[in-house]
């Protein structure tokens, strides 16, 4: 699962922009086995044989997209503006580096520095409309050469070790999932299974609205990362959950109420097997789960989460440990037949 | 380009936080002695590094070149649970830029870290418009805490690492181009130089604290005793939404020198001529008051010491990701050059 997601983590694919990524993971699972199709909203999904048929349709899903940039006007002295695709806080972009996906343009996100700053300002987190990246270009004629209105851009990839058996990257959310389905599709499977990575989650998870109506799954696990207030100075009911004390399993978040059957499902088969997991304890984010709840006929749904601090920034921090559980985890309950 | 990149690349590699200057001494002394540019080296009790080329005469009067060796940072102030450090900021950094930083942890051995961001789902409406405070932020090193004190104490330096990032038009970001960049000028001027022609000596002063009073530059300074200086900082480049008073100082277009009660003007204009005579492309700058260098500390010391600053223009001053434009620095490593040599045929 860590070679996938090391690789996964590297690649470019801010939300409408997953294809590299897509490409990447076909190759992967390409030899297992598996059945697959892109869809036309560029979703994967892959069906993969079991030793035993069971009644319920299920599906795994992930999503392949991460949050960025898009560039919304080029000034004429070469600067380009921009709007953030997906969530992210625009306190933590500035001074931040980033990569235009199909060019490889690198670029910087930049504001005025502290020294231009009056003293009002001082301290102050400035209006995305008063931010810019800098790419070095010196006119809008020369920036154009490179880039143009529309194009996206993703954190530089910054894949490495931190602390104690942390990862620190760009979009572990949800390069991790990615990982973790890749993993099961070239193991050995007990049921027949159905696995999704689907595009453009940050922005509304679009892509899992066209893999529930294509699928009419019966039961959903959405693999996800969600965010860890584990943080100095955070309370500890506050939290959501904790780095490093296993696999996250939510009751309710600002989308869905998860299936209590499935949740008690998941329950004996992390005491079954000694897996480490913890409750989210806030009501807080949401994911394709909700998606899935809804869609078509409805499905049953769960959401097994690896506890991630700094989500949408740069520095997503997970705890190898975590993402292992979420994988053993899902990967137990997929051993049941769910009748 | 390439030999003053190498040399930008080994100086911005070493820490070098304000007042913790000598912890890069291990690894910058060597590097600069196996530069062969100096015939004396040495590092002062104030976190200087300095080299002196003699010209061989006795008594010599001496031509001094500051850049300054230390970088703004942060110093731990408290070892909190969970592994995550409380830090309180050395020199001017802007609260904004550091959500999701990464940063280097100088200990008993060096650690990463990361500026933690308050989670979304624990912040309230219109808490972006609000100030923030370096206080009220925290590095998560993901060690626990335990194993933390092991490395780290109350007082231990923090500083961004530099990643060197090639842009467009021989722009390059970096961290603590502020101004180890400088040094590298200096270092890259001096290469260039025919020593043997010198009949005056030439010292290299690479001060430390800086950014925290410019206590490196005046005792050094103090120390070497020359006959004239030259300092050599970053200023700031014009930007989107820069107040008027940087909007006509432009990457790529040159070294910026400086007019200012802080500086000698006779020696100023005599750079200027320099500049003009051989073509290299220079800008103006106008400090009434403070230049916020180090030109003043070196102009007061001893009986006075007459100064020239020559900056060169710089994007995003204070942050991880700092801009210069190398043509930027390759002309103001020649007009160094170029002041050298003429001081050489006017014997001056």
């Amino acid at each position: 699962m860590i070679k996938y997601l090391k690789k996964y983590c590297d690649i470019l694919a801010p939300s409408g922009m997953e294809d590299a990524l897509r490409t990447q993971i076909i190759k992967d699972i390409k030899d297992s086995g598996c059945t697959y199709n892109t869809d036309s909203v560029g979703n994967l999904i892959v069906f993969k044989q079991g030793k035993n048929r069971r009644n319920k349709k299920v599906l795994l899903s992930a999503h392949m997209d991460e949050v960025g940039f898009m560039i919304t006007k080029i000034d004429d002295d070469g600067y380009l503006r921009f709007n953030m695709v997906g969530g992210i806080d625009r306190r933590v972009v500035s001074g931040k580096r980033i990569v235009f996906c199909e060019s490889g343009i690198q670029g910087l996100v930049s504001s005025k520095s502290i020294h231009m700053q009056t003293p009002e300002e001082r301290g102050k987190c400035e209006p995305l409309t008063e931010m810019y990246i800098d790419i070095g270009a010196t006119s809008r004629e020369q920036a154009s050469k490179y880039v143009s209105i529309g194009d996206c851009a993703a954190f530089m990839p910054n894949y490495t070790e931190l602390g104690n058996g942390l990862i620190c990257s760009k979009a572990i959310d949800d390069r991790f999932g990615c990982a973790v389905l890749v993993a099961m599709i070239n193991s050995q499977l007990e049921y027949d299974t159905y696995f999704a990575f689907n595009t453009c989650e940050e922005v509304g998870c679009d892509g899992a609205k066209v893999v529930a109506h294509f699928l009419q799954p019966d039961i959903v696990i959405a693999l996800e990362s969600t965010t860890a207030g584990d943080v100095a100075g955070i309370p500890e009911n506050k939290c959501a959950c904790k780095v490093g004390n296993g696999a996250v399993l939510s009751i309710m978040d600002r989308s869905t109420i998860y299936s209590k059957e499935l949740l008690e499902l998941a329950v004996s088969a992390a005491e079954e097997k000694n897996i480490k997991w913890q409750y989210k304890n806030v009501i807080a984010g949401g994911n394709e789960a909700g998606v899935y709840q809804r869609a078509a006929a409805g499905a049953k749904v769960l959401a097994i989460s690896a506890p991630t601090r700094y989500i949408h920034s740069q520095s997503n921090i997970a705890a190898l440990a975590d993402m292992e559980a979420v994988a053993k985890l899902s990967a137990a309950l997929n051993e049941r037949s769910f009748d | 380009m390439n030999a003053l990149y190498e040399i930008i690349q080994n100086l911005t590699s070493y820490s070098g936080v304000s007042g913790f200057e000598s912890m890069s001494f291990q690894t910058l002394c060597p590097y600069i002695k196996s530069l062969n540019l100096f015939d004396e080296t040495g590092t002062t009790p104030v976190g200087s590094f300095y080299g002196i080329i003699r010209c061989g005469k006795e008594n010599a009067p001496m031509l001094l070149l500051d850049a300054h060796l230390d970088t703004v940072g942060f110093v731990v102030t408290e070892l909190c649970d969970g592994g995550f450090l409380r830090v309180a900021p050395v020199g001017g950094i802007a609260p904004k830029i550091l959500p999701s930083s990464i940063v280097n942890i100088y200990g008993k051995k060096t650690i990463k870290g990361v500026f933690a961001s308050k989670p979304p789902h624990l912040q309230s409406a219109g808490e972006s418009e609000q100030k923030m405070d370096i206080a009220d932020l925290s590095i998560d090193t993901g060690l626990p805490l335990e194993e933390l004190k092991d490395i780290v104490r109350i007082g231990t330096p923090v500083g961004f690492p530099c990643e060197l990032q090639k842009m467009l038009n021989d722009n390059l970001a970096g961290a603590s181009f502020d101004d180890r960049l400088c040094g590298a000028i200096i270092l890259r001027a001096l290469q260039t130089i025919d020593k043997s022609q010198l009949n005056y000596d030439i010292a290299f002063q690479f001060s430390g604290n800086e950014e925290t009073g410019y206590k490196g530059a005046m005792t050094t300074a103090y120390r070497l005793n020359p006959e004239k200086a030259i300092v050599i900082d970053v200023t700031h480049a014009n930007v989107p939404g820069a107040p008027d008073v940087f909007k006509d100082i432009h990457a790529g277009k040159g070294s910026v020198i400086t007019l200012s009660p802080q500086t000698n003007r006779a020696f100023t204009k005599q750079v200027i001529s320099i500049a003009e005579n051989n073509g290299i492309p220079y800008q103006l700058s106008a400090f009434p008051i403070r230049t916020g260098t180090n030109s003043n500390a070196v102009q007061t010391t001893r009986n006075g010491i007459p100064v020239c600053l020559i900056s060169v223009p710089l994007k995003n001053m204070h942050t991880m990701s700092e801009v210069v434009n190398l043509n930027d620095a390759l002309n103001t490593a020649k007009l160094i050059a170029a002041v050298i040599n003429q001081k050489e045929q006017s014997n001056d």
